[in-house]
């Protein structure tokens, strides 16, 4: 396929994971996918493309350093929770990087880059001139101060901001689910991953809501509205999953891999 | 009846803690983290504002030397930050005290609402026995970056947390100095032990639960009269 092939010369890449790539099922860390996840993002900035992290996990890991087993409700809780794990979350990332020379950096972002034009202007910056040090920056909601009004609410439509943010040419969604199926692969046979979406529909955006929770736990909902964000902004976006992080190798060959939201390649400027 | 907690800000300059070199000083470091967490574990409530992000960052990346214009500070601190934290997990460790990252920026105290949110995060944090540390969000933040003058978000913090004093670990020598609210002066103490005993001695009246009174620091350490 011809928009496939286009994968091979991509040079600004963010990748987001979410916490099924970062722990097991029992709420453990999976560090054979972190360091895998390192291994491939490092051998990527190697090659020459520049990588930008976006990251969830925090709460979950804080959660498992004070030895709970539960995540809990309240929402100061879960805030004293993610100051915690954050910083757990970056150590970990730290030394898996490093055992690849890859060095990193932490940014940690509110809504307020969306709605306060010098704070935009400065965390476009600081993204830039990380990137262009060869260095990853590792990126995540600052939860421990954000308030409804300054929240992402969730990591798809953080990643897909500091993709536009950035000036990415692709966004590569890793999640437990590894694409948009027609139906859900879980309780139909009949479902069949949709490899390429030219346009979000409401049909498109009905088949992530329609077929109950379960389908919706790998949150395909906030996905999809993350991948309006990046057509909107004429970003690439794949949506696959992260059981194994090098999977991003074979997308870049332009292998037909997860759910590719097509972004229009030509450019039509209209004077009116 | 148990009355509200005495609440401590201290103030770290990260130059107080590293060699020439710009490595940090381990014993320093380790000093540091069992006062405070001593201070945390006889019934104080403790919170650290603590810079070091662009130094810090400036070593990992073999920088011959500081950044000096605000975007190379910004990514340089980035870097920095996690290096930061990492140090103090590692030297609280030993003590066997779990610590928190909390980033704000200067304008929050603009915002009543994160005001308050902050607030309730603080209290949770120190509900559960973590100590937060606090910096600056500089990868964002639009206020001036500087390199090391960390009071201005000291007095921002204890105004948040409602302090009883803001401990400074001072550059020149080493030294603690205790600055009580609602007093212009500085009280200097030599080392971790007469920092716990000092504290101590000026912790013996208790304090309503319910007062919530805005606590009055000096503006600047250059008012702090000793």
């Amino acid at each position: 396929m011809m928009t496939r092939e286009e994968f091979k010369y991509k040079k600004r890449i963010v990748v987001k994971v979410g916490t099924s790539s970062l722990s097991y099922p029992n709420g453990r860390m999976n560090f054979h996918s972190i360091e895998k996840l390192a291994y491939v993002l490092s051998a990527l900035r190697r090659r020459g493309i520049k990588i930008i992290l976006v990251t969830s996990g925090a709460i979950g890991v804080g959660a498992g350093r004070l030895g709970l087993t539960e995540k809990p409700q309240d929402l100061s809780k879960k805030q004293a929770l993610a100051a915690v794990g954050q910083a757990e979350l970056m150590k970990i990332y730290q030394k898996f990087f490093e055992e690849y020379n890859q060095i990193v950096a932490q940014v940690l972002l509110t809504k307020d880059v969306v709605n306060i034009p010098s704070r935009n202007l400065h965390a476009k910056r600081t993204l830039n001139k990380l990137i262009d040090m060869e260095i990853i920056p590792i990126i995540n909601e600052n939860d421990t101060i954000a308030t409804y009004e300054i929240e992402f609410g969730d990591n798809d439509s953080l990643s897909a901001i500091v993709a536009s943010l950035v000036g990415a040419d692709l966004l590569v969604m890793l999640s437990d689910i590894d694409g948009l199926y027609s139906a859900d692969p879980r309780t139909e046979n009949t479902g069949e991953i949709i490899h390429s979406v030219k346009e979000i529909t409401p049909e498109l955006e009905q088949l992530a809501t329609g077929s109950g929770s379960s389908f919706s736990t790998g949150g395909m909902i906030t996905k999809i509205s993350a991948a309006k964000i990046c057509l909107q902004e004429g970003i690439d976006c794949i949506i696959t999953s992260g059981s194994d992080p090098a999977v991003i190798f074979d997308i870049l060959e332009g292998k037909e891999i997860g759910t590719h939201f097509e972004a229009r390649k030509e450019i039509i400027i209209n004077h009116g | 009846m148990p009355g509200r907690k005495y609440t401590i800000i201290i103030r770290i300059e990260i130059s107080t803690l590293i060699n020439r070199d710009g490595k940090i000083n381990r014993r320093k470091m380790d000093r540091l983290a069992m006062v405070l967490t001593n201070l945390h574990n006889s019934g104080k409530n403790v919170l650290i504002v603590s810079s070091g992000a662009i130094v810090l960052g400036s070593d990992k990346l073999k920088l011959q030397q500081l950044p000096e214009n605000p975007v190379d500070m910004q990514a340089v601190a980035a870097v920095g930050q996690a290096e930061l934290i990492r140090y103090y997990q590692q030297f609280f460790d030993d003590y066997n005290q779990i610590v928190a990252q909390v980033l704000l920026t200067s304008d929050i105290i603009s915002y009543p609402q994160r005001v308050e949110n902050t607030r309730n995060t603080f209290k949770t944090l120190l509900s559960m026995n973590i100590i937060p540390i606090i910096n600056e969000n500089d990868a964002v933040s639009t206020a001036d970056i500087e390199i090391d003058d960390n009071y201005p978000l000291a007095l921002i913090v204890a105004t948040i947390a409602r302090a009883d004093f803001i401990v400074i670990k001072m550059e020149l020598n080493g030294k603690y100095m205790i600055v009580p609210k609602n007093y212009n002066k500085g009280i200097i103490v030599d080392g971790e032990i007469e920092l716990q005993e000092k504290i101590d001695a000026l912790c013996t009246v208790t304090i309503p639960d319910n007062q919530k009174e805005k606590p009055e620091f000096p503006g600047s350490i250059g008012e702090i009269v000793f």
